[in-house]
């Protein structure tokens, strides 16, 4: 098998962004690279596809200057007979051109007809041909910013990345040299979306081998391929970017260690205390911008019940994507001015018609808290590590020692004083993330809301998150969660601890 | 050319202020040798008098900006009746044009000295300085405004707020200090040079005198009213004779100096003020 490594160095005026030593990834494989997010994954491979401008960046790839690299044979072949699928697709579609116009641009004007990818990709419960004529319907539009969704941008974009696989197999047949790259190809997508997006590629790749670089956070694509795809398993490599005190380096993962620690994490049905009163208990029915939402037990609307979170337990809160799952935790933090909204908090009643100072004074950072979803809107970028901290309703003097040891639960080796001293806009995502987390689960509070907590971190420290999330349990605080990681939410909720969340309009 | 982000010729701004103060010390030992020596005196005090009534104006501004842009800002969210009525008093200060208050402003400063009280004339620099102050600092007041509407709409806000963080400790550091030193730097700068025309101009207005009792003379010597002093407006006049005899140019620099310097001090100095206020728009990408 051949295997090219790559020594990539990318830096914007002085300062480095990207310095990898021995990035590998092998010929007619799939390597599906994970990493914490903002550790380098799409600048390294938008490098070595030669997407980078080379007056915006200081690109050197195996020491030798980025316009000699990208007069390379083989990179101008690769750039002639591959696809990237970026990972922000809103960004790459052009708004002048129908979606139709789009599929049939370029060289993908000589691929085959797109039409039965199109039906696969759009075919969720409602009938083949049904959603034949809604893919259809859809290719007429102008992409716009809200219309169509993120998903089904997303599909779109996969759309083109299949058709040029299929255009380009008899030429990876001939010996040719191709690379197709998905960065983050199924952010946006449910896990049926992503299944079938991986069985369209798998299909492919099973009738002759290309090379795959495939960039995600979704460590639950292990368990997919482990499931459904077991003959290909030993074609598809993993590995993690990881940055340690030597740098960035890249090192296989093993599937294993993920899929035996989710195993390990199955929790037992938790069992309710006797004469225990919920710490939070959010009416079935509430209201805001108009529409309604109402909590149920069940996906299918049926069984409207009250969201309650009882001391020590977590609590998952699901519901397609857009529904409001964010706007609902942000009603209940009261950060947004609600309709029709009742709870009970620690044995207070408080409403949509409660004063603001209750909240000021009594509720925030004190009974309840959230960790909003991106770290990077949630943190000032303008904060030293250390000046997050500072501030919060906490008794004790935040010193570096207390601030070390409370980091050291979610970061490593990193923090040194140089870290602690280090500006938010110049961590990675990962870190941003971990940061954002630790910031709200020094607070002594009851409740602590968790949106997407989970997202853009690394396995490592996913498994530091789980871990203190279970220290916090067993001092009886409690937790809402909201992930689209269907399969971590399993593991750390039980069933009966899960809530669906509807909205409508009415009328 | 492509230059290097932080070098000196990268950092308009920087390139600015030392041309500017590089100017000023050219200009300086250009006077000291040839400007008689009287004069070179008054050019030094008029010219540390405006520098220091226009650093007062800047700290004033920032001061009662700040100050009332969190007032409001509080105010809309605590207080509608109070914020209304405070936006309606601001709005009528708003109203004045700038040369008019501050002239109102010097009224009242020749009505105090007519009544011996102000006599000193650092508290007439001091009172001039309120004035000129009082008619600019709502521009600050705008920004920090704008700056606290702009990072109130942030999740960064929300997500401290949520972890009980003091709103007021929120805007002051996070917004305000961490995230808006360069804007309000750049207002400053703008409002130093504002204060340096407004007080020009109405010293040269005010030359004719304000009262009977009161004239230029009782007030102390700043760059304007320098330049309303009949020998400057010669000076000045002598440019003039250059379009009729161009080798008389040579005595502009050699005889005409008092004028010249002061009129070169302030054009010269609203042109660098001009150019970093630029430079640091340009360099923070404001």
């Amino acid at each position: 098998m051949k295997t090219t490594g790559y020594n990539v160095r990318i830096a914007v005026d002085d300062r480095v962004l990207v310095d990898v030593r021995g990035f590998q990834f092998s010929h007619n494989e799939i390597t599906v690279l994970f990493g914490e997010s903002g550790i380098g994954k799409s600048l390294i491979s938008r490098a070595l596809y030669g997407l980078l401008d080379p007056d915006e960046f200081d690109v050197t790839v195996n020491d030798e200057p980025y316009e000699a690299y990208l007069n390379r044979p083989e990179v101008r072949a690769i750039r002639e007979n591959s696809f990237f699928v970026f990972q922000e697709p809103s960004s790459h579609l052009t708004p002048l051109m129908t979606l139709r116009e789009q599929l049939r641009e370029g060289s993908l004007a000589k691929a085959p007809a797109e039409s039965a990818i199109l039906r696969e990709l759009w075919t969720q419960e409602e009938s083949r041909e049904d959603a034949a004529i809604a893919a259809d319907k859809l290719l007429d539009v102008f992409p716009k910013p809200h219309r169509p969704s993120g998903g089904e941008k997303q599909r779109m974009f996969l759309v083109m990345a299949l058709k040029k696989i299929d255009m380009v197999l008899a030429l990876a047949r001939a010996g040719k040299e191709c690379l197709f790259v998905f960065d983050e190809p199924t952010g946006s997508l449910d896990n049926h979306f992503r299944n079938v997006f991986l069985s369209l590629l798998l299909r492919r790749f099973k009738a002759h081998p290309f090379t795959v670089l495939l960039i995600t956070h979704d460590y639950s694509i292990i368990s997919e391929i482990a499931h459904a795809h077991k003959g290909l398993r030993d074609k598809i490599v993993f590995k993690e970017l990881k940055r340690t005190t030597q740098g960035l380096i890249l090192e296989g993962f093993d599937g294993e260690t993920y899929t035996g620690w989710l195993h390990r994490q199955q929790r037992e049905p938790s069992l309710r205390k006797n004469n225990t009163s919920p710490l939070l208990s959010v009416e079935s029915r509430s209201a805001m911008f108009g529409r309604e939402l109402t909590i149920t037990r069940d996906q299918t609307g049926e069984n409207e019940c009250p969201l309650e979170v009882y001391p020590g337990k977590i609590v998952s809160l699901k519901a397609p994507s857009g529904e409001g799952k964010t706007t609902f935790l942000k009603m209940i933090m009261g950060l947004l001015e609600a309709e029709q909204f009742r709870m009970v908090l620690c044995g207070h009643a408080v409403s949509h018609e409660s004063a603001g100072s209750l909240w000021r004074h009594d509720i925030w950072g004190k009974r309840m808290t959230m960790v909003f979803q991106h770290a990077d809107e949630a943190l000032n970028p303008a904060s030293r590590v250390k000046e997050i901290f500072e501030g919060l309703p906490i008794q004790e003097t935040v010193t570096p020692d207390m601030l070390r040891k409370h980091l050291g639960r979610l970061f490593d080796d990193e923090l040194s004083e140089e870290f602690l001293n280090t500006r938010v806009f110049a961590l990675s995502g990962g870190q941003k993330q971990r940061l954002n987390l630790a910031r709200a689960l020094v607070l002594r509070t009851d409740i602590v809301l968790l949106d997407e907590p989970f997202n853009g971190l690394d396995f490592e420290s996913i498994t530091r998150v789980f871990s203190m999330l279970s220290e916090l349990q067993k001092e009886e605080r409690g937790f809402v969660l909201v992930s689209h990681n269907e399969e971590i939410v399993r593991a750390l909720v039980p069933e009966e601890n899960t809530y669906f969340l509807r909205a409508r309009n009415p009328g | 050319m492509i230059l290097k982000r932080g070098t000196i010729v990268s950092r308009q701004d920087i390139l600015w202020t030392c041309i500017w103060v590089g100017g000023l010390i050219v200009l300086g030992i250009w006077d000291g040798l040839f400007l008689n020596s009287p004069a070179f005196v008054m050019v030094q005090t008029a010219f540390r008098n405006t520098v220091l009534a226009c650093t007062f104006v800047l700290l004033l501004s920032l001061l009662f900006g700040w100050a009332s842009g969190i007032a409001l800002h509080f105010l809309e969210t605590n207080n509608r009746p109070l914020y209304l009525l405070t936006t309606f008093a601001l709005n009528v200060l708003r109203s004045v044009p700038q040369i008019i208050g501050t002239l109102i402003g010097y009224v009242i400063l020749t009505f105090f000295l007519g009544r011996g009280i102000l006599n000193s004339q650092t508290s007439q620099l001091a009172w001039m300085s309120l004035v000129i102050a009082l008619v600019v600092f709502q521009e600050v007041t705008d920004l920090v405004r704008e700056r606290i509407a702009h990072y109130s709409k942030l999740e960064f806000f929300h997500a401290m707020l949520s972890c009980g963080i003091k709103e007021h400790r929120i805007i002051n550091r996070e917004i305000l200090w961490k995230n808006s030193r360069a804007h309000l730097l750049n207002k400053l700068v703008s409002i130093f040079a504002t204060a340096i025309f407004l007080q020009c101009s109405i010293d040269f207005i005010v030359s004719v005198g304000l009262s009977t009792d009161v004239s230029l003379s009782n007030f102390p010597v700043t760059l304007g009213s320098l330049l309303a002093k009949l020998d400057s407006k010669q000076d000045i006049l002598a440019i003039g004779t250059i379009l009729k005899d161009i080798t008389s140019i040579r005595s502009l620099f050699f005889e005409h100096l008092q004028g010249i310097s002061t009129a070169c001090i302030i054009v010269f100095s609203l042109f660098c003020l001009y150019k970093i206020s630029q430079g640091l728009a340009r360099h923070y990408r404001l």
